[in-house]
């Protein structure tokens, strides 16, 4: 499965029903939905991703499941996110459909190698912009890491981060697939015009 | 005998390795892996590493809910805790490997035993700090009723010391769970063998 350009990830959040958060993103024109929820048991994960890969297929959105591989497994999602913490991209491989979509976090050159070699299907690369929705150490890449980066993996880019409005073009023309956003969808009075607008700016 | 890892409880680096070496001198178990606390990258590493001492062993490895680690690093087997992904979906997917689950309750227990699994953990049947959270204690009439009704084998879990064995073997429990005791890697086992002194096989 290859991955749409100019492509809008919403990632659900921590507090939000994930299957109308992403109900909403998908009517926005959201390409791709994640699930992402650290704190829910498997069985609530599964009956979540069940809905959203069906809300998935309705827009022709691809769903994928953020670090949990056994959950992606027992419901065919499209694929797989994971991070540095996460089973290796490598190991998921082994496990998943030949055409089952697999990204990786990474924050350098040297993880996007890696996850290059590891038969990654797209990076994702951050935190671009500092970021209040996960705990950084780290100070954010900025839009100048994002060639170099993409450039040493021969990757898509999915840019992550601190992306909203007022800087999501910037992100695709600094060579960027597409965006990742939580807080942007998530934390709006209405998701569903959030990601609309999101997807009218990277598409300009 | 079924032999839960314990390393989240006292983060004691390194006890679920000096386990899966003690295997090596002992009768065979199965080994669950139950690090709630280690990421799925660690979890994985960890499995893949004590895989072959366990499989040369003689023992099981099985890994706790991740039957995707379990596949990935050759473990045997995947215990699904009760709130897991639905154990009939697991038994489809995950081919070839060992299927259990935990019950703490009947109707939790008759669901598992319905779904075809291989076996079924069910307790606390005594008082045991480690199982606190998972309800009060569930006695032996409890367990001799599940062991009744349902068609899989039962492992007994929960305060269940070498001397308790044997009662939960005579309520029909196929055999016993624990970690506590085995906390103490060094002695592991002589423990394992202590607590086959009681039971019949």
């Amino acid at each position: 499965m290859s991955l749409p350009r100019r492509l809008l990830c919403v990632i659900t959040d921590e507090r939000s029903d994930p299957v109308e958060l992403a109900r909403m993103a998908l009517e926005g024109g959201a390409g791709m939905v994640q699930l992402r929820r650290k704190t829910a048991s498997g069985r609530q994960l599964f009956e979540w991703a069940v809905r959203i890969q069906e809300l998935c297929r309705e827009h022709q959105a691809l769903f994928i499941v953020n670090d949990r591989v056994d959950i992606a497994l027992a419901m065919q999602a499209d694929g797989v996110h994971l991070g540095q913490q996460d089973m290796p991209a490598s190991v998921a491989r082994t496990l998943l459909d030949p055409e089952a979509i697999i990204g990786v976090s990474v924050s350098c050159a040297e993880e996007a190698v890696k996850a290059a070699a590891d038969r990654a299907s797209y990076i994702g690369v951050g935190h671009i912009f500092p970021t209040y929705s996960k705990d950084k150490p780290s100070p954010p890449l900025g839009t100048a890491a994002i060639k170099p980066i993409r450039n040493v993996a021969q990757l898509p880019v999915i840019a992550i981060g601190g992306i909203e409005l007022k800087n999501a073009a910037e992100v695709i023309r600094a060579g960027a697939s597409g965006i990742a956003v939580i807080s942007a969808v998530s934390e709006s009075d209405d998701p569903a015009a959030a990601a609309r607008e999101l997807v009218r700016m990277i598409r300009q | 005998m079924i032999v839960s890892s314990g390393g989240e409880h006292l983060a004691q680096r390194g006890l679920v390795q000096k386990q899966a070496q003690a295997l090596a001198r002992s009768a065979p178990v199965i080994f669950q892996i139950r690090e709630k606390m280690l990421d799925a990258a660690s979890l994985w590493m960890l499995c893949h590493e004590i895989a072959p001492f366990i499989d040369a062993a003689g023992s099981l490895l099985t890994v706790n809910e991740r039957f995707d680690i379990a596949l990935a690093s050759g473990a045997k087997g995947v215990h699904l805790p009760e709130s897991s992904c639905p154990a009939d979906t697991v038994r489809k997917t995950a081919r070839g490997l060992i299927v259990g689950q935990s019950a703490h309750s009947e109707t939790a227990a008759l669901k598992a035993s319905s779904a075809g699994l291989d076996y079924l953990l069910f307790g606390p049947v005594f008082h045991t700090p480690s199982k606190a959270p998972f309800g009060p204690p569930q006695g032996l009439e409890q367990l001799q009723e599940i062991c009744e009704k349902v068609r899989i084998p039962v492992f007994a879990v929960g305060g269940i010391t070498p001397d308790k064995a044997l009662a939960c073997i005579e309520c029909g429990a196929w055999g016993v769970a624990a970690l506590t005791p085995f906390l103490d890697a060094g002695s592991m086992p002589e423990t394992v063998n202590r607590y086959l002194s009681f039971m019949p096989s």
